[in-house]
């Protein structure tokens, strides 16, 4: 029989041939693969994230039960008394140092401009003290000679006596000689009117500088005491702080009085404290014991040998677990509440009558800011220690910490401490706000810039400028971030503070700033970063709106900036938006410069300043992940809580990732 | 119709309307051209794309641009409003265009003011992604008029002008992207009268379009002739020779001939025209 004769259109049968696979099929194959090995990855990356991240609040539930077991949370309602009465204490404490060194600041800054001006003016004349030192060492060598030769009867034979004292009265006029240059070059050097400009608080009068001047010029560099003029400023000094101590010596009495009416309270504290950090330490330990234990007897379990079995069994068997008494540890706490209670009472009668007594208002502004501080902590002190001693009645070792709580206790704590000795707290907020704080000051700066230089390379730019500002923009993104956060510690941050401290910008709020690493630094430098990115997002948007828009708009007598207000900006609007959001998960991801660059204080920034806050340093999410993950064990709490940090992180550049994938298809189908 | 013009206080050249006035065209007899071009040569970069054009085109009359594609009558059409200058490296290097008497390549002109009087429609619509009343609103807004109940009063009229009316008098507050083909190219007509021009350019404004969509368009440009002069530009010669007054013929660059359009199509003077009429080139 013939084989049927093949149609025209039969599919031909490829030669290569690999597992029943002809090429078309393995080049799809392999295509497919790589596109769904990135799935798996993300998933992959996604599952190992939340299975660590996920298993912190059962243990961050168990190191709360832990606190309350163990008296620490009774023991840290006493803390926080303690901590608001050295809290108003402080205040007291400040306005009246304030009131002393108030009485003598003109003195005060008229020996800090001494001691600049001779600063400034060693360095002018660094050659001639230099050429007189030597000769005055020269001279004092030779005269301790003379004597060491003198001292021994007979002499040596060799140092002629008569040379050297000759030799010592010819140093002795070089020396008058050279102190005499010295002198003189120090006037003329005073002479140049540069000198008169001093970084001292006060600005000198004629004769202050004068006196100072003189003062200067007739200390030589081997003089043992200040010239008299700076020896009377010392001793005013001293006088009018004595006088002023005398003056307030009532605030000072009231002062040590404050002190003293809190140390009971810290008297009760301090055996409370160290018992319940016994206390806890003991549930460690147990802790850990039974832990090992568990795990020998999961070992015996799963060992397939009877030898080895047997041993793991009797290894199990000699670990003798210890049963925390907790109920016998904890009765010292509640055989305290009543003494608690007899402390506070008198504190607060005592503090009351005294806060009573304390004068209205300072004379200096220091005092008076510090002064109405105290006021206002002093009322909340008061309510504190009237409310404590109810919480500590109703406060009971062994209820259970609620688990909800102890979630929320992660996202609205306001401390992240580790590795102490008392009780580890993590708090997310504080780490949170660092990182909003630092990514709205960056998107603040980036926005107006980056959307601006886009629309000024996209419309109004020659082909020669866009060239030229394109290729400059696009290689910021070259630097690397560390680099970055080099540039921000070395420059950006003195320059910033040395801005800040100009007096006629003393009006902007956090001005002048007390940290060169902040918020704001670090926003300044993200901007920076994220500039770019956001730059050539919104200019390929901009580019990507038709043509035909600007010539119909050109067409009906519009301006060119008409144009681009009304009709480029707006037909781009969604574009520019998911550029920015894109920039905004740029800024919130970046590590390296906050980590160098925000300060690292983990507290939640005092928002009392208003906008001032920018001044003050943070930590971020991404920075306290890449600075502790180093040092912590793995499988730890501290782990588990960075992993959680981490996993927040990703649902943040998530969301923006997918918003602005949102806003662009919405704007696509627009067109 | 230029006095009423709301935007002519913003008028930086006052000789444009002042010539308006002297050379408005008599009563009488045929009227003097709108648009004198005079031996224009027009360079993109190094490349000649017109070269010694000299055209008169007559005020309230529809001119039609014939030639195939690459002829150069598109360019000379975006040369009357300034359009060639967002090119770069395009200019008129020989000539003169004057519009109304002036020369539109004078330095005292500026183009934006001369587009307000020179609109025009492009061959594929471009409805900005607004709504169709911000369409029309939008050159009177450029121009600064903002009174709410005279922008309703030119949006009306234009629209009415542009037979758009009754279809979208009450949706105009819907995005003018909703409209069908026909309609947003009607809108565009609509949006270049709004800003009451002299001159109305057309550049190929029904290549696009289905056949009924042309015809309505076809007859909403007989029907403005009346008041605007037009210049269309179309690659449909039955067009040509239904909607216009004059034809005029481009070939590589050069004005072969032009004339009045019974003329053209009839009875052309050169060989080179009746070919193309004819199709027999092109």
């Amino acid at each position: 029989m013939n084989a049927p004769e093949p149609n025209p259109f039969t599919k031909k049968r490829d030669r290569i041939q690999i597992l029943g696979l002809n090429r078309e099929s393995m080049l799809k194959y392999f295509f497919g693969g790589n596109a769904s090995l990135a799935i798996v990855v993300l998933s992959l990356i996604c599952i190992f994230l939340a299975k660590e991240a996920l298993q912190f609040f059962p243990s961050h539930h168990r190191g709360l039960q832990l606190y309350r077991l163990s008296g620490q949370e009774f023991v840290d309602y006493l803390e926080d008394e303690s901590r608001q009465h050295k809290k108003a204490a402080g205040y007291l404490a400040r306005a009246y140092y304030g009131e002393i060194n108030a009485s003598s600041k003109r003195e005060q800054g008229l020996l800090v401009a001494y001691e600049e001006l001779s600063e400034r003016l060693e360095r002018e004349t660094s050659k001639e003290a230099l050429l007189f030192n030597t000769t005055f060492e020269n001279l004092l060598d030779l005269q301790f000679e003379i004597e060491d030769s003198e001292s021994e009867e007979d002499g040596a034979e060799s140092f002629d006596i008569e040379a050297a004292k000759a030799e010592v009265t010819a140093l002795t006029t070089r020396l008058e000689e050279r102190r005499r240059t010295l002198r003189e070059r120090k006037t003329d050097a005073l002479k140049d009117p540069g000198m008169r400009e001093l970084d001292s608080p006060i600005s000198l009068s004629e004769t202050e500088f004068q006196n100072i001047a003189e003062a200067i010029i007739t200390t030589d560099p081997d003089a043992e005491d200040d010239a008299p003029h700076i020896q009377e400023l010392n001793r005013t000094i001293d006088d009018k702080k004595a006088a002023a101590e005398a003056e307030y010596q009532d605030l000072f009495t009231q002062l040590e009085a404050f002190r003293a009416a809190g140390r009971p309270l810290d008297e009760l504290i301090g055996p409370l404290r160290d018992h319940a950090r016994t206390t806890k330490e003991r549930a460690v330990a147990a802790e850990t014991l039974r832990k090992g234990k568990e795990a020998l007897l999961a070992g015996a379990e799963n060992a397939r040998d009877p030898e080895r079995r047997a041993e793991f069994l009797a290894d199990a068997e000699a670990i003798e677990l210890e049963e925390v008494p907790y109920d016998e540890l904890n009765q010292i706490f509640y055989d305290n509440i009543d003494a608690h209670h007899a402390v506070t009472s008198q504190m607060m009668r005592d503090l009351e009558q005294l806060g009573s007594q304390v004068v209205a208002s300072g004379q200096t502004t220091i005092a008076q800011t510090n002064l109405s501080r105290f006021r206002e902590e002093l009322p909340e002190l008061l309510t504190m220690l009237g409310e404590t001693n109810d919480k500590l009645k109703a406060w009971r070792h062994d209820t259970p910490f609620p688990f909800l709580p102890s979630v929320l206790a992660f996202f609205t704590g306001k401390d992240w401490v580790t590795n102490s000795s008392w009780h580890d707290f993590y708090g997310f907020l504080p780490l949170f706000t660092g990182s909003i704080l630092i990514s709205l000051i960056a998107l603040i700066v980036t926005v107006p810039f980056s959307v601006g230089a886009a629309i000024y390379v996209n419309q109004i730019a020659g082909w020669r400028e866009q060239n030229l500002i394109k290729p400059v923009v696009e290689f910021i993104q070259a630097i690397p971030s560390i680099v970055l956060g080099f540039f921000g510690i070395a420059v950006l941050g003195t320059t910033l503070r040395e801005v800040s401290q100009l007096e006629w910008l003393a009006w902007v709020p956090g001005f002048p700033m007390q940290e060169r690493l902040n918020v704001l630094n670090a926003g300044l430098l993200l901007a920076f970063m994220a500039i770019p990115t956001v730059f050539t997002l919104a200019e390929d948007a901009l580019n990507n709106v038709p043509r035909s828009f600007t010539e119909g708009s050109l067409a009906l007598g519009a301006t060119k900036v008409q144009t681009i207000l009304r009709i480029v900006v707006p037909g781009a609007l969604s574009g520019i938006i998911a550029a920015i959001l894109l920039g905004f998960g740029r800024i919130i991801g970046e590590t390296m410069v906050v980590l160098l660059v925000a300060g690292g204080s983990i507290s939640l920034p005092d928002f009392s300043e208003g906008i001032g806050v920018i001044t003050q340093p943070v930590h971020t999410m991404t920075g306290i992940i890449a600075q502790e993950t180093g040092e912590v064990d793995q499988g730890s709490i501290h782990y588990r809580a960075l992993f959680l940090l981490g996993m927040v992180l990703f649902s943040i550049s998530l969301l923006i990732n997918y918003s602005a994938q949102k806003i662009v298809f919405k704007y696509q189908l627009a067109r | 119709m230029l006095l009423e013009n709301p935007n002519s206080s913003l008028m930086e050249t006052p000789s444009l309307e002042e010539d308006a006035v002297h050379t408005s065209p008599s009563d009488s007899g045929e009227s003097a051209p709108i648009i004198d071009i005079e031996g224009v040569d027009f360079h993109y970069g190094k490349s000649k794309a017109l070269s010694d054009i000299t055209l008169a085109i007559p005020e309230k009359q529809v001119t039609a641009f014939i030639g195939p594609s690459g002829c150069g009558k598109s360019t000379l059409l975006r040369c009357l409003n300034r359009m060639n200058d967002l090119i770069e490296g395009a200019q008129i290097s020989k000539g003169v265009i004057r519009i109304l008497g002036t020369d539109i390549y004078d330095p005292t002109v500026d183009p934006i003011e001369l587009r307000k009087h020179v609109g025009m429609v492009f061959q594929k619509s471009n409805p900005f992604p607004k709504t169709i009343y911000d369409n029309v609103a939008y050159g009177l807004r450029v121009g600064g008029l903002t009174d709410k109940h005279g922008l309703d009063e030119i949006v009306e009229r234009s629209l009415r002008s542009a037979a758009l009316w009754d279809e979208t008098k009450d949706r105009l507050k819907d995005n003018a992207m909703g409209l069908s083909g026909g309609q947003q190219q009607r809108l565009c007509i609509a949006r270049a009268i709004a800003v009451q021009p002299k001159i109305i350019l057309m550049d190929e404004p029904c290549s696009a379009l289905d056949p009924i969509a042309t015809m309505r368009i076809e007859k909403l440009i007989s029907e403005l002739k009346s008041d605007y002069t037009i210049v269309i530009v179309t690659h449909n010669m039955q067009q040509a020779s239904r909607v216009s007054d004059r034809t005029a013929l481009f070939y590589l660059g050069e004005l072969v001939e032009e004339g009045t359009t019974e003329q053209i199509f009839q009875n052309p003077d050169k060989k080179e025209t009746e070919d193309y009429i004819s199709g027999r080139f092109g």
